[in-house]
């Protein structure tokens, strides 16, 4: 009886993975009715000058995590970010720029690790700015009416979903066509031309996975 | 120095002296609790207008306190009967943030026992100054210290053994002040605010 019970669980466990797996697999992209490249960048990636100000809550996947104060500033081709405590010690500032690349301004130990600052930059490019170089289609997958399908120049593929729930969501896969980060925003509300979340969550898989979850505290159209 | 040992001592540097400073000089107030509220504003090169936090503390001799933020990231420090933990609201409920050594809660609760004994200007990390009345300026002895704040400017108010204000400088475009308001001093605090969320 027990041997059964233990078989049966132990085949749960295997079709769950295997359904997870598959669900991180990039899906085909099927036709849709003609839809505008703008229609996804306009509808998730805020356009001109802004500040965005949020809650931070970091995990990693062993539990261990930490909370702080993002602000994120955008203008055109320039993300300037910093990481402040609740208590308001600046932990981390830096700049990116297109042109000039990543300039670290302030990094406290253990937020010095320069893997940490190109990874934290390039979350928040993922994030706020639209993928850049590549094609574009656009079409549909299964669960979402509209998919912006970009192919960036690292072989990577970004599915932009500009209707996904109340908001957006944006799946990256890696050149291996595997899921490797999502973000999903919730609670959009419209300012101007954007859709800004008031909550935001970014999963990032694999054996060093992470979730942000970000809390709108304030945005600023600059 | 770790980063938790680092934030432990930045919460010491803002609350410390509000319990200490009137032992310090000559109108000598003996404090052996405090509460009060505060709003502290961080100043950023890159903030177009500074982040507004609001909570409150309360600390009792000789090594109770709580220190939480209402507005707009509630979240709890507590310390009590040797014990320190920090919780952050996310997803509607707090949770425990990991981290907090007790080696870092030893050297707070020490200096802690220093400021409020009086012994104001042995403090190991910072050199005091007065440059008037009613302002006292520290400056880190340690270069590691230095390069996170680079001096500590605390304000008192009117009322003997109270400051108004803590300002720390981390740079030339990025600091913190913190404005209390309602300070009630020497009443019994429950033991309770100082071991429940």
């Amino acid at each position: 009886m027990k041997l059964h019970i233990f078989c049966l669980s132990a085949m749960m466990v295997l079709l769950t993975g295997c359904a997870v797996e598959k669900q991180r697999l990039l899906p085909n992209l099927s036709p849709a009715p003609a839809m505008e490249e703008t229609s996804c960048s306009a509808a998730v990636f805020p356009r001109g000058k802004w500040q965005f100000i949020h809650a931070i809550d970091f995990s990693m996947k062993n539990g261990s995590g930490t909370a702080v104060i993002g602000v994120t500033s955008l203008s055109r081709n320039t993300i300037d970010c910093a990481l402040v405590t609740i208590e308001g010690l600046t932990l981390f500032e830096a700049a990116y720029e297109e042109e000039k690349g990543l300039e670290i301004r302030r990094a406290v130990p253990p937020f010095d690790n320069p893997l940490f600052a190109e990874g934290l930059m390039q979350d928040l490019r993922a994030i706020f700015q639209p993928p850049t170089g590549g094609n574009m289609q656009t079409g549909q997958i299964p669960g979402a009416t509209a998919v912006c399908r970009y192919a960036d120049n690292m072989g990577r593929v970004i599915d932009v979903l500009p209707e996904a729930d109340d908001c957006w969501q944006i799946n990256i896969y890696n050149s291996e066509m595997t899921l490797d980060r999502s973000i999903a925003g919730r609670s959009c509300r419209t300012n101007g031309s954007a859709q800004v979340p008031e909550y935001l969550e970014l999963n990032s898989y694999g054996q060093t996975g992470y979730t942000l979850k970000m809390t709108l505290i304030r945005a600023d159209k600059l | 120095m770790k980063l938790h040992t680092l934030l432990i001592a930045f919460c010491l540097f803002i609350f410390t002296p509000l319990a200490s400073f009137g032992s310090a000089d000559r109108n000598q107030v003996h404090l052996h609790s405090i509460r009060a509220d505060f709003v502290q504003e961080k100043h950023l090169k890159i903030l177009v207008r500074p982040l507004i936090s609001t909570g409150f503390f309360a600390f009792q001799a000789p090594r109770s306190l709580r220190w939480e933020y209402l507005t707009p990231v509630p979240s709890i420090m507590l310390m009590h009967n040797g014990k320190l933990n920090k919780y952050t609201k996310t997803d509607g409920q707090f949770t425990e943030q990991r981290g907090m050594g007790v080696d870092s809660m030893q050297f707070m609760l020490g200096e802690i026992s220093n400021w409020l004994e009086g012994r104001f200007r042995e403090n190991e990390m910072f050199t005091a100054s007065f440059p008037d009345e009613k302002t006292i300026l520290l400056k880190p002895r340690d270069q590691t210290l230095a390069g996170l704040i680079s001096s500590i400017e605390l304000k008192l108010a009117d009322q003997r053994g109270i400051l108004d204000t803590i300002t720390i400088f981390e740079g030339t475009d990025s600091y913190t002040r913190m404005t209390f308001s309602n300070a009630v001093i020497n009443k019994n605090i429950p033991a309770s605010l100082f071991s429940q969320k």
